[in-house]
C-alpha cells in the first residue's frame, strides 16, 4: 500500500494545526456568560462563568445564586457547605474549567482566593420520555425502549438488575464529540476475557465522532470488511438486562438508543425476545420459521436463475409447463428478468425507508401493486419470478434485527451473479464461500457460528430452539462465563412416575 | 517448530469429522463396479475389510504419534535430516497428486453429468478461489468446513432409502461365492476410497489433546466403512452383476430413480452435494503438502499453497480424455496402497527400532 499512499507525512501536520488552535484562547462562544455578584454580609466578591444553552437557569436562580448571596458566604470551602447541591467540586486545576464549563457546570471564583475553582453542577437535562420500541416491537412483553439519554438508559438497566454486581465503567470517546460511553457487564457472571477485550477496544478507539452505538460497533469489530454484523443491537432493555445475566458484555453509546451486546453468533441474530415470552414449543417453531425463512430468501432467485437456464430439466414436467407458459412472453433471460425485479424491490425498501411513514405506505402500494402487476401484464417479468421475489422479500423482512436483515438482503445478488455463471454449482459456490467467511468470523474473539461450529451440543437449547426455562440449567458456554450455572436444578420438582 | 496457538487448534472430537470428510470423496460415486470386478458381489466383504484395515493403521499411527509431534519430526527421527527431507517431499507430491485426482475426477463427473461443454480451466479457477479461501483461513476453517461437509449431505442417507423398492436382496446370494483371494484383490482395489486418513499424520499438532482424539479417529473410520458398506449393499442389491459392470458411477445413476413432486433428477441435486462433499478433502490434501514443505524447505505457507494451485491450475485442463483420468485413479490406487498399508507400517517399526536403540544408548 505504501507505493500509492504516503503514509505517515499527513497525520502529524493535522496534529500540530489542531493543538495550535486550541492553545490560543479561542473567541467567545455567544452563549458563554460571566458575570460577577457581591455578598455584603461576608463582604465578598465573586463570579461566575458558565455556558446558557446547556445549564439549568432554574437551578441558578433558585438553588445557586440566592444562597451564595445571602448564606455565609466566607471562603470558597463554604460552598460546599451552603449549596442544595450535591455535585459541587473544588479544584485548584485550571485546565479543567474548560471541560467543566462545557459539561453543563458553573464554574464560580472567589476574588480573594485565585488558587481555588469551585465547579457546581447544573447541567439541563433534556430528555425525551420512554416510547415504544420502534424497530423491535413485539407484541407481548415489555413496551419501553432505550432513548438517547445515557443515564436514563442505564437506570432502565439497573432497575431491572438491582445487584451490586452490576458494573459500569465509563469512557470519553472522540476527540470533538466527547460521547460518553459505558461499558456494562456483571462482575461475577460475565468473562473478564470478554470485559478486557472490549475495555481495550474501546481505549482503542481513535475518531473524532461517536454519533450513535454504531459508530463504536464498526470501530471494535473483529472484522471490519463483513458485511455481518459482529455485535447485537438492541433498543429493548429486556434484552439487555437478558444478555447481562447470560454473561455478556453491554455497550450503552450518549446519544444513542441502541446498546451493543457481544460476544454474539450468527443464530442470537435470528432469535427475538418474544420467543421467551412464549412457550417454549410455540418459540422452537417460530425460530425455526425464521431460519428457513431467511434460506429461502437468499436461495430462491438464484435457485430459479439457476434451474431455468440450466437444469430445466430438474424439474417435473408439469412444474415446467407453469414455468414455461409464464415465461412464454419474457424477452429477457432468467437473470436480467430477475436482477430488474430485485433491483426493483430494493428501490422500493429504500424508498419506503427514506420516506415518512405516510408517504412510504403509499409507496408500497404503488410499487407492490402498480409496478408489479404492470411488470408482469407488460411481459416483462413473469408472474411466477413475481411471486418468488416477493416471497423472498417478505421473507427477509422477518429476521428480529435490522442490520442482520440488511446484510442478509444484498448476499442474494452474488447468489445470482453465480447461478447464472455455474447454474446450482455456482450456488453451492457461494454458499462455501459465505460459510467459510463465517466460520472465519469472531465476535470479541468468541467463533461467530457457535454453536453450530465448533458444534455444542449443550447450545442448542437456546439457538435453533428454545427449550423450557428448567432445561436452561447452564449459561451458553461460548461465552464462557464465570458463573455457568444459573440456577441449581436440584431444587426442581421430581418427576413423578405415572400417576396410578 | 513453534508451539501451535491454543485458539488455533481443535477439539478432539472435530477429529472424527475432519477423518470422514478426508475419507469421503468422488470415490464414492464410482468405487462399486471396480470392486465388483474382482470380488462379485461378495465385495462388501472387503469393505467390512479394508475398514479394519484402516483401523490398524491408523492405530500404528496414533502409537507413532504418541512418540513424536507429526511426520516431518517422525522422518527426522528415522532417517535424519537430509533423507527424512527427501520423504517429506515425497508427500508432497503424494498429497499434490491425491489433490490433483480428485480434482479432476470431480471435474470430470460435472462434465458428464451436468454441463458437457464446461471450460475446464475457468471452472477449476473458481473452484481453485474457493479452495485458496479455505486453505489461506487456516486448519481450524478447514476443520470446520469438512464438519459441514459431513453434516449437510447427511441427508443423502435417506434419500439413498428412496431406491429400496427397486432393490433384489437376493442378488448376494450365493455369499462367500469368491475366494479369499479375490476379496483381498478387491479390498485393495478399494483403497483409493479410503485414502485420506494418513493426512493426520501431518494435522496431528493441531488437535488439543492429540491422544485423545484417538478413539475420534477411529470412530471417524468406522463412520466411513458404515457409509460405504450401506451403499453398496444398496448398488448391489439395485444393479445386476452384468449391468454395474458397465456403470461408471453406479452411485448417481442409482440416485437417477428418486424422484419428488418438485425435483426430477435428483442426481444433479446430489452433484451438487459432492462439491461440498469434497472441498474439504481439497483443501486437506493442499494444506498438508504446503505444511510440509514449511516444515522442510521453510517457504511461507501463503507462498506454497499459490504455488501448488498454480501448477495444479495449468494441469488440469491438461488432462481431457476419460482414460487418462482413469490412468489417474489407477496410479493413485497404487500409490497410495503403497503409501497406507507398506510404508507406514515400515516406518512404524522403523521408528520402534530407532526408539530401542535410543534408549539403550
Amino acid at each position: 500500500m505504501g507505493f500509492f499512499f504516503k503514509k505517515g507525512n499527513k497525520q502529524p501536520k493535522l496534529k500540530e494545526q489542531y493543538s495550535e488552535e486550541t492553545d490560543t484562547a479561542p473567541a467567545k462562544s455567544k452563549d458563554e456568560k460571566e458575570s460577577s455578584y457581591y455578598n455584603s454580609e461576608t463582604n465578598l466578591h465573586f463570579s461566575i462563568r458558565y455556558i446558557s444553552t446547556i445549564v439549568d437557569q432554574d437551578i441558578i436562580q433558585k438553588n445557586i445564586l440566592p444562597y451564595l448571596l445571602d448564606k455565609q458566604f466566607a471562603s470558597i470551602a463554604d460552598v460546599k457547605k451552603i449549596l442544595p447541591i450535591e455535585d459541587v467540586q473544588i479544584e485548584t486545576n485550571e485546565a479543567l474549567i474548560e471541560e467543566k464549563l462545557f459539561n453543563g457546570y458553573l464554574v464560580l471564583k472567589v476574588h480573594t482566593d485565585k488558587q481555588h475553582v469551585a465547579f457546581i453542577a447544573a447541567k439541563e437535562v433534556i430528555v425525551r420520555s420512554l416510547s415504544m420500541p420502534e424497530v423491535e416491537t413485539s407484541v407481548i412483553g415489555p413496551k419501553e425502549a432505550f432513548i438517547e439519554a445515557i443515564d436514563q438508559n442505564i437506570n432502565l438497566l439497573r432497575i431491572r438488575l438491582p445487584v451490586k454486581e452490576l458494573m459500569i465503567e465509563e469512557f470519553t470517546i472522540g476527540s470533538v464529540s466527547k460521547t460518553r460511553t459505558a461499558l456494562m457487564y456483571i462482575d461475577d457472571i460475565a468473562n473478564m476475557e470478554n470485559v478486557n477485550t472490549m475495555r481495550q477496544r474501546l481505549q482503542a478507539i481513535d475518531f473524532d465522532q461517536i454519533n450513535d452505538s454504531s459508530y463504536i460497533e464498526q470501530l471494535t469489530a473483529d472484522n471490519k470488511n463483513s458485511p455481518f454484523p459482529q455485535f447485537l443491537d438492541t433498543e429493548r432493555p429486556d434484552r439487555a438486562a437478558g444478555v447481562l445475566v447470560e454473561g455478556k458484555v453491554v455497550v450503552l453509546v450518549d446519544g444513542s438508543p441502541h446498546a451493543l451486546i457481544g460476544p454474539t453468533n450468527l443464530v442470537e441474530f435470528f432469535s427475538s425476545p418474544e420467543d421467551y415470552l412464549f412457550n417454549w414449543i410455540t418459540a422452537s417453531i417460530l425460530r425455526l420459521i425464521r431460519l428457513f425463512a431467511v434460506v429461502f430468501s437468499i436461495l430462491i432467485t438464484p435457485m430459479y436463475v439457476a434451474v431455468l437456464t440450466y437444469h430445466y430439466e430438474l424439474i417435473p414436467k408439469d412444474l415446467t409447463a407453469t414455468l414455461i407458459t409464464s415465461r412464454q412472453v419474457i424477452p429477457f433471460p432468467p437473470i436480467l428478468e430477475a436482477l430488474i425485479l430485485e433491483l426493483t424491490i430494493e428501490l422500493l425498501r429504500e424508498a419506503g425507508a427514506r420516506l415518512p411513514t405516510k408517504i412510504g405506505q403509499t409507496i408500497g402500494i404503488v410499487g407492490g401493486i402498480v409496478i408489479g402487476t404492470a411488470s408482469v401484464e407488460a411481459g416483462l417479468t413473469s408472474n411466477v419470478l413475481l411471486i418468488l421475489v416477493a416471497l423472498a422479500a417478505l421473507a427477509s423482512f422477518i429476521t428480529p434485527v435490522y442490520k442482520m436483515g440488511n446484510a442478509i438482503r444484498f448476499l442474494r445478488f452474488p447468489f445470482l451473479l453465480f447461478a447464472q455463471l455455474l447454474g446450482l454449482l455456482g450456488i453451492v459456490f457461494c454458499l462455501l464461500i459465505v460459510i467459510t467467511h463465517l466460520l472465519r468470523l469472531t465476535s470479541l474473539g468468541r467463533p461467530y457460528l457457535e454453536p453450530i461450529y465448533p458444534p455444542r451440543w449443550r447450545d442448542l437449547k437456546d439457538s435453533f430452539i428454545r427449550l423450557s426455562f428448567d432445561k436452561q440449567i447452564r449459561r451458553p458456554s461460548y461465552v464462557q462465563a464465570q458463573k455457568e450455572i444459573r440456577f441449581n436444578p436440584k431444587h426442581q420438582k421430581r418427576r413423578h412416575d405415572i400417576e396410578e | 517448530m513453534q508451539p501451535i496457538k491454543v485458539q488455533r487448534k481443535i477439539e478432539p472430537f472435530i477429529v472424527f469429522f475432519v477423518i470422514a470428510s478426508t475419507q469421503l470423496g468422488v470415490g464414492m460415486l464410482g468405487f462399486q463396479r471396480i470392486v465388483a470386478a474382482s470380488a462379485g458381489y461378495d465385495a462388501w466383504i472387503s469393505v467390512v475389510i479394508a475398514g479394519i484395515a484402516t483401523n490398524t493403521v491408523m492405530f500404528l499411527i496414533y502409537k507413532m504419534l504418541k512418540e513424536e509431534a507429526d511426520l516431518v519430526s517422525i522422518h527426522q527421527q528415522v532417517f535424519g535430516k537430509w533423507l527424512g527431507g527427501m520423504f517429506n517431499l515425497l508427500f508432497v507430491v503424494y498429497f499434490g497428486y491425491a489433490l490433483l485426482t480428485v480434482a479432476r475426477s470431480y471435474i470430470e463427473v460435472v462434465q458428464v453429468w451436468m454441463f458437457p461443454d464446461l471450460n475446464v480451466f475457468w471452472f477449476t479457477l473458481f473452484f481453485f478461489i474457493l479452495v485458496f479461501y479455505v486453505v489461506n483461513s487456516g486448519f481450524r476453517v478447514i476443520s470446520g468446513l469438512s464438519f459441514f461437509s459431513i453434516v449437510l449431505p447427511l441427508y443423502l442417507i435417506l434419500v439413498f432409502l428412496f431406491i429400496l423398492p427397486y432393490t433384489d436382496f437376493r442378488n448376494f446370494l450365493p455369499i462367500y461365492d469368491h475366494s479369499i483371494k479375490e476379496i483381498l484383490q478387491a479390498t485393495k482395489d478399494l483403497t483409493v476410497i479410503t485414502l485420506g486418513y494418513e493426512t493426520i499424520l501431518v494435522f496431528y499438532p493441531f488437535i488439543k489433546n492429540g491422544q485423545k482424539s484417538e478413539k475420534w479417529a477411529h470412530f471417524g473410520l468406522l463412520f466411513t466403512t458404515f457409509i460405504y458398506l450401506y451403499i453398496t449393499f444398496l448398488t448391489f442389491a439395485y444393479f445386476s452383476e452384468e449391468q454395474l459392470k458397465e456403470t461408471i458411477w453406479p452411485t448417481l445413476s442409482m440416485l437417477k430413480i428418486v424422484q419428488f413432486p418438485f425435483i426430477e433428477r435428483f442426481e444433479y441435486i446430489s452433484i451438487v452435494n459432492w462439491y461440498i462433499i469434497i472441498i474439504p478433502n481439497v483443501c486437506i490434501y493442499l494444506w498438508c503438502a504446503s505444511r510440509l514443505l514449511k516444515r522442510t524447505v521453510n517457504i511461507q505457507q501463503r507462498k506454497s499453497v499459490v504455488g501448488l494451485l498454480f501448477i495444479l491450475l495449468f494441469l488440469i485442463p491438461q488432462l481431457e480424455t476419460r482414460y487418462q483420468v482413469d490412468v489417474l485413479n489407477d496410479y493413485i490406487q497404487k500409490i497410495g496402497f503403497a503409501v497406507n498399508y507398506l510404508y507406514i507400517p515400515l516406518l512404524f517399526v522403523l521408528l520402534l527400532i530407532v526408539k530401542k536403540v535410543k534408549n539403550k544408548r
